[in-house]
């Protein structure tokens, strides 16, 4: 799967937009030889113009360009549809946008590029199109809400802001609610990019993340562990305090 | 009783010769005071009554206090208030005095004067002398008693006001019946307690004004709201805050009969803001602790003043300085774009044509491009230090990992690299691009001043601190002792080391990036068979199974 456009039984497009034309072609060239169908753009303008006529599967767009730029690009596109993007930019992590990023873009990354990084993240944010959250507010109970699109979740009164690979495992798990979803999956989901993770970087990660997101993460409410399969986010409800068929774990 | 008791009671019987002596008048009107005793005694505990109830109602706990110390003398005193209600104080007092030295005296003459002719029955005549004697001095002692607690009832009721001011109870007046100096000290008293109070309340309103006051208002609101804020508190007709130079405002004279000018200047420091200025009825009393209460006041709206005005003009700086910010990283987004984007096409282009045609010098064009690229974002991050700006994005990592793949970016054929991973399913929690940035340098300057000695990287969890460790080390010549102190210092390279490559920032940023990610960076002491030695340290998580 991470070595190409698996699973699509046509050859995902993409938009590549970029005003730099060197690498323009290189990029095309380098999707192409993937098996990619690809668009270019050579700025925002006529990106919006190719998006009149056809819908790409995904984007991947320069944050620096001229007229407008990467950002204002990536609003106006989810302003008229919910198209998944990937800003490619110079930017380093301490730059004030990169928040900012997370607002309007799936995911991001930095020149120069890695190509069989690039390519992982496209294909995962490519498999990641069928389960999309809504990019609003899930309140799951009296103490739990989530804003993933904002990376953030509110417990109790208190906002906290969640990781990017957080909040991507929340959205997976979101998606299947009350499901439990294999450890397998959400490792996929996680850290597609990275080839050495193993399942104990759910394992971690879901305990840091009910330390977050649990008022009493001892006694987890709503991010529960179904041993030896994976994990589950339910609603906290009137019966919330079931656990005879999945008793939470306390680890 | 014996004479020695008397003197211990306190009562000098010379004293009391000498003013009966000088004082016949006095006289009379203990005899008066005496003839209308039984006459009085029914008014008498009627008004006792009255005013046991009166004194119950003002003075509550504190009366009950009193009794619980000494119930005989509270009662006494309840009663003697009323004995002699319309008697000054001194003639009071010359009434005990007179009757404490005069009875005994005047009792014995009579008795004298009576036993005269039956003088002869010696023995029987000294002992009824004897007996008449201790039976006046007891009645003059009772009397005195009395009227003494007459006497102290009004003045503990004073001392028992003034202990309730001192803590703070000016509510409470005294009522002391009558125009004699005991009404007279109540009566002035009252008026101190009035008058803290009244200073009291308008202090209170003062601080009240004073708490009420936000750093983000404007000095004009300030000034707006301390001259409304004045006018209650000091219940003047007028006020007005002016801030200007104080001596531009001449001062108003006082006309007698018209409303009083007042003004305060409004000084912070040595520095005089503005002035205070306005009128009050012509009926107020404006002393000299009103004046320097008004005059606290004008300070504290001065420092309040002179607060919103410097908080101003932080508040200007500091969006002079959020706007600096953004322009600098407008600029700093453009020189990276400027300076990456090139490098990413030689570099794309670099791989593709080493993929068709394998080449070893473009790979060499491959590996120096990123490292250009490198050194560019590590100035970057330099300058982002500087400003604070470093948002580590925090994730589990296992060590081995990033350790290899910066390993992989390095591209070294002919330098040994052992990972002695010892983390136990540890994993770190850091940001991944950040740390690689970190290993990258670490393992950069291993291979650098390492003599091309093998390097080896050991990563161990520290479970008490809940940490792991990680130390890059090489067998090269190690750190000199006197670059210890200064190589993690900006722009510093070790004085023996070459200036030909490097920027001098590697181990100052990774240091501050691992500080960025609530981690460190040290450099481990000399050990034998060992060259240069750096420890990464990282929060960590323990592993955990299903």
């Amino acid at each position: 799967m991470l070595s190409g456009p698996g699973g699509h039984e046509t050859a995902p497009r993409i938009l590549i937009v970029d005003d730099d034309p060197n690498l323009l072609v290189l990029l095309a060239d380098q999707l192409r030889s993937d098996g990619y169908e690809i668009q270019t753009a050579r700025d925002g303008d006529e990106a919006l113009r190719r998006l009149r006529s056809s819908w790409p599967d995904l984007l991947i767009i320069d944050m620096m360009m001229p007229r407008m730029d990467g950002l204002s690009l990536a609003r106006e596109i989810k302003g008229r549809a919910d198209l998944p993007i990937i800003v490619l930019s110079a930017i380093d992590a301490g730059d004030s946008k990169a928040d900012l990023l997370d607002e309007v873009a799936e995911d991001y990354v930095t020149k120069p590029y890695h190509y069989p990084e690039l390519r992982a993240r496209i294909n995962r944010v490519l498999r990641r199109l069928g389960d999309k959250v809504p990019r609003q507010s899930l309140v799951l109970g009296t103490n739990l809400t989530l804003d993933l699109h904002r990376r953030e979740a509110t417990v109790g009164s208190e906002t906290v802001q969640l990781t990017p690979t957080e909040s991507r495992l929340l959205y997976a798990l979101a998606a299947n609610l009350g499901q439990t979803v294999a450890t397998d999956t959400l490792l996929a989901r996680g850290w597609a990019e990275t080839e050495d993770a193993d399942p104990s970087y759910v394992w971690v990660t879901m305990r840091r993340l009910r330390q977050k997101v649990e008022v009493d993460p001892n006694r987890p409410v709503h991010l529960q562990t179904v041993r030896g399969v994976g994990y589950r986010l339910v609603m906290a409800g009137p019966d919330s305090g079931r656990s005879d068929t999945a008793p939470p774990t306390n680890d | 009783m014996t004479e020695q008791e008397r003197d211990h009671q306190g009562w000098p019987t010379p004293e009391s010769d000498l003013i009966a002596a000088t004082e016949p008048p006095a006289h009379d009107a203990s005899a008066d005071a005496r003839l209308g005793l039984a006459a009085r005694e029914a008014l008498a505990r009627e008004a006792a009554e009255r005013e046991a109830a009166a004194r119950e109602a003002l003075f509550g706990d504190g009366w009950t206090d009193d009794l619980d110390r000494g119930p005989d003398r509270g009662r006494d005193a309840g009663r003697g208030g009323g004995l002699t209600l319309a008697l000054s104080f001194r003639t009071r007092l010359t009434i005990a005095l007179v009757a404490a030295s005069i009875i005994p005296l005047a009792g014995f003459g009579i008795l004298l004067l009576i036993l005269d002719p039956a003088a002869g029955q010696g023995a029987t005549l000294g002992r009824i002398l004897l007996f008449i004697l201790v039976v006046a001095a007891i009645s003059g002692i009772l009397l005195a008693y009395l009227l003494a607690a007459d006497l102290t009832a009004p003045l503990r009721a004073i001392a028992a006001a003034v202990d309730r001011a001192s803590a703070g109870d000016l509510s409470t007046p005294i009522v002391v019946p009558g125009e004699d100096e005991l009404a007279r000290l109540a009566d002035s008293h009252n008026r101190l307690a009035a008058d803290l109070e009244r200073r009291n309340r308008e202090l209170g309103r003062i601080l009240q004004a004073i708490q009420s006051g936000s750093p983000h208002d404007s000095q004009d609101f300030i000034a707006g709201r301390a001259a409304n804020d004045a006018r209650t508190a000091f219940g003047m007709i007028d006020a007005y805050v002016l801030l200007v130079d104080p001596s531009d405002i001449a001062e108003e004279e006082r006309i007698p009969g018209e409303s009083l000018p007042i003004r305060a200047v409004l000084r912070a420091g040595t520095e005089d803001l503005g002035v205070l200025v306005g009128h009050l009825p012509a009926t107020r009393l404006w002393e000299r602790a009103d004046q320097d209460l008004l005059e606290l006041y004008a300070s504290e709206v001065a420092v309040a003043i002179r607060n919103a005005q410097l908080f101003a003009r932080v508040e200007s700086q500091n969006s002079q300085l959020l706007e600096l910010d953004a322009a600098k990283d407008d600029f700093l987004r453009g020189v990276s774009h400027n300076l990456q984007t090139p490098l990413t096409s030689i570099r794309a282009y670099a791989d593709q044509l080493g993929r068709d045609r394998p080449d070893r010098r473009l790979g060499i064009i491959g590996e120096q491009t990123d490292r250009l690229s490198r050194m560019v974002r590590q100035l970057l991050t330099v300058t982002r230090l500087e400003s604070g700006a470093l948002h580590p994005r925090s994730e589990v990592v296992a060590l081995a990992h990033p350790v290899r793949r910066a390993w992989e970016a390095l591209a070294v054929s002919d330098v040994p690299l052992t990972v002695d991973d010892q983390s136990a399913g540890w994993l770190a929690v850091a940001d991944v691009d950040q740390l690689d940035q970190v290993l990258w340098a670490l393992l950069d300057n291993a291979l650098k001043y390492g003599d091309r000695t093998p390097i080896t990287v050991e990563i161990a969890p520290d479970p008490t601190q809940n940490r792991l460790r990680l130390t890059i080390s090489d067998a090269g010549p190690g750190v000199a002792e006197g670059d210890r102190g200064r190589l993690f210092r900006r722009f510093e390279r070790g004085a023996e080391r070459s200036a030909d490559d490097g920027s001098g920032l590697g181990l100052y940023v990774s240091r501050e990036l691992c500080r960025a990610m609530d981690g460190d960076l040290v450099l481990e002491p000399h050990l034998a068979g060992r060259g240069a030695a750096f420890s990464v340290y990282l929060p960590g998580e323990p592993p955990e199974d299903v």
